[in-house]
């Protein structure tokens, strides 16, 4: 069943006509035309095509068609055929990644994998649609973030970042790599705990030709491509052991093999590494090397919780909306209760969480403002008359670790105050028509209810843990899954 | 036995025809509606409601990752499955990281949505 349109651009008749026999035996669906004149540009948008083959074309009307195609900063890569390509490159003036070169006679094996490397052109733009450069914010926890960044960019240091799910480390890895001197050389990320663990060693180091069946020709690792550059290895916490011994290597001898292939090959990569797992619980465990941990953690940074810089957050909308408006998305407004409203949720899922739905609310209502009610229910189960209140969870934990309220900061939470994000029509059992997200529900409840015993206790973390019936060490574990600090806690 | 209200999603019409066609034997899936492109899919998943969406990973203006992620933004959001041209490790580690529990081969559609369903009913017991 034919895949992804194809648009190929060549006035040689005959050769079009054998590339149209090409790409439907790749299970395509190739359109012909002989010149861009051919082409009615309103009846179509530059992302109709997967990827446009360029053979002999009228430089002019080429040119007005590549500048047709860019204005769409996702709009698909150009393959184009080798005795045009260096003109076209240089006319163009597209990046090399968005315009490869067929050989010619043109080879099925080339073909097909340029039409893939095309594919994943398409999907990291299409991830590259709300990613800010930041990482974005005022707030004392990422003026830290930024401070360390700029300590250790210059050198070739290793650095781990932690942090949970969703905090940015990409972001700052990035931001690292953007200040070091190998910004001019490749940024090259891996994500190990979403590649199949039986893939992870010919992904990372590459492999020859007949490595292994389907290795049909060689290729290169991840490791090869950040040449010069920074290499991110992400969720580095999900890697197999028998990886990680290899990894190690890489650290120590700064040599490789590719799967298959007899000699080793010299790694010139600076080392990100980023988790959200507890890699010290890991190694107690027995799933992650001590070893390696100490190669990684050479200078670690923490990325913190949304949740716990919730001042962020009006910036952090306004840099996504800008973001999305530069990727040709319509321009969003977010009303002042729908504002409020974020900043009394909790964020588990942090900043991309937040990215993700400002990019839903600008895809689904492009050039509106968008109000309290356009929001996901789980966004808006504070009551609108409450919303006014500010963040009950970035003041109580600003009462609880100073004992006092930061100065210009809002009036503390008044006993009587009505309860954070539960809401009104629940009571706790009652389902509202529209439903309830389970999960979120039941943390709004344990975390209100948490708020009150604290505030009962005076913060005293020992006396609140007595009025929930719970023990000491499991509500100090809540406290830092819901980013609250207690006056006991010894900060 | 549970049967799961199902989304397809594909820019490709004949290719929607064929799916349902394949799926039809399977009685855990029960499809209850068609969308034709990465906005579609995002609106419709908001007004039906359906427990699960398989989805080609390439349309043309929103795609199969993105429309993901917005889904996901969704209250409540149903079981992502991508159905992809391409089945090598990069395209895995993408569809992985926008939050799909699922990645299937088109060229092998019909045997690895049927078993990915299988298990995800058996799993929910």
């Amino acid at each position: 069943m034919a895949e992804s349109r194809v648009l190929v651009i060549d006035a040689d008749a005959e050769r079009a006509e054998g590339l149209r026999t090409v790409l439907e035996f790749v299970d395509y669906r190739p359109v012909i035309v002989e010149n861009c004149a051919a082409l009615d540009r309103s009846q179509h948008k530059p992302r109709d095509w997967g990827a446009v083959v360029v053979g002999k074309a009228e430089p002019k009307s080429l040119g007005a068609f590549i500048d047709w195609l860019r204005k769409d900063r996702l709009h698909p890569p150009l393959l184009v055929l080798q005795p045009y390509y260096e003109a076209v490159l240089e006319a163009s003036a597209l990046d090399r990644s968005a315009c490869l070169q067929l050989d010619t006679p043109v080879r099925y094996t080339q073909l097909s994998d340029l039409l893939r490397r095309a594919s994943l052109v398409g999907l990291q733009q299409a991830t590259e649609v709300s990613r800010l450069v930041g990482p974005t914010g005022n707030s004392p926890a990422i003026r830290r973030v930024r401070r360390m960044i700029e300590q250790v960019a210059a050198f070739d240091t290793t650095v781990l970042i932690t942090g949970e799910s969703g905090t940015g480390k990409e972001v700052v890895a990035r931001a690292i790599h953007e200040r070091s001197g190998r910004s001019g050389h490749p940024f090259v990320a891996v994500n190990c705990g979403a590649i199949p663990h039986e893939l992870l060693e010919s992904e990372l180091f590459g492999h020859e030709k007949g490595a292994f069946t389907g290795a049909i020709t060689a290729r290169k690792g991840r490791f090869e491509m950040a040449d010069g550059g920074t290499l991110f290895l992400d969720e580095i916490g999900d890697m197999p052991l028998s990886m990680q011994v290899k990894i190690l290597r890489v650290l120590q001898e700064r040599t490789y093999e590719r799967v298959g292939a007899n000699r080793s090959s010299h790694c010139d990569v600076r080392i990100i590494a980023a988790t959200h797992r507890n890699l010290e619980d890991a190694i107690v465990k027995g799933s992650f090397r001590e070893d390696l941990y100490y190669r990684l953690n050479v200078f670690p940074i923490e990325t913190p919780p949304l949740r716990e810089r919730l001042e962020d957050l009006p910036l952090l909308i306004e840099d996504l909306i800008h973001a999305l408006e530069c990727s040709g998305h319509g321009r969003v407004r977010l009303s002042a209760d729908a504002v409020h409203a974020l900043r009394a949720y909790h964020w588990p899922g942090n900043v991309r969480e937040l990215s993700n739905l400002i990019e839903r609310l600008a895809v689904l209502h492009p050039g509106e403002a968008v109000g309290l009610d356009n929001l996901p229910q789980r966004y808006r189960a504070k009551p609108p008359q409450q919303a006014v209140a500010a963040s009950a969870v970035t003041e109580l934990r600003r009462e609880a670790s100073t004992g006092a309220i930061a100065e210009g900061g809002p009036p503390p939470p008044r006993d009587d105050e009505p309860s954070v994000r539960v809401p009104a029509s629940i009571g706790g059992s009652e389902l509202p028509p529209e439903g309830v997200n389970l999960k979120d529900h039941i943390e709004n409840i344990e975390l209100n209810l948490i708020k009150q015993a604290l505030q009962q206790a005076g913060g005293i973390v020992a006396h609140a843990a007595k009025l929930l019936n719970t023990r000491r060490t499991t509500l100090v574990e809540k406290l830092r899954k819901y980013g609250l600090t207690s006056r006991d806690d010894g900060e | 036995m549970k049967t799961l209200r199902t989304l397809l999603v594909d820019d490709n019409r004949p290719f929607l025809i064929l799916a349902r066609h394949l799926l039809e034997d399977c009685a855990e899936i029960d499809v209850v509606g068609e969308a034709h492109d990465g906005h579609e899919a995002v609106r419709m998943a908001e007004s039906l409601r359906p427990d699960l969406i398989i989805m080609d990973l390439a349309m043309p203006g929103m795609g199969g990752l993105q429309a993901t992620r917005l889904i996901k933004a969704q209250d409540r959001p149903p079981v992502i499955v991508i159905a992809s041209h391409y089945d090598d490790p990069a395209h895995r580690e993408f569809v992985a990281q926008v939050g799909a529990e699922g990645f299937v081969n088109k060229q092998y559609y019909e045997t690895e949505v049927i078993a990915f369903v299988r298990e995800m009913v058996k799993r929910a017991g």
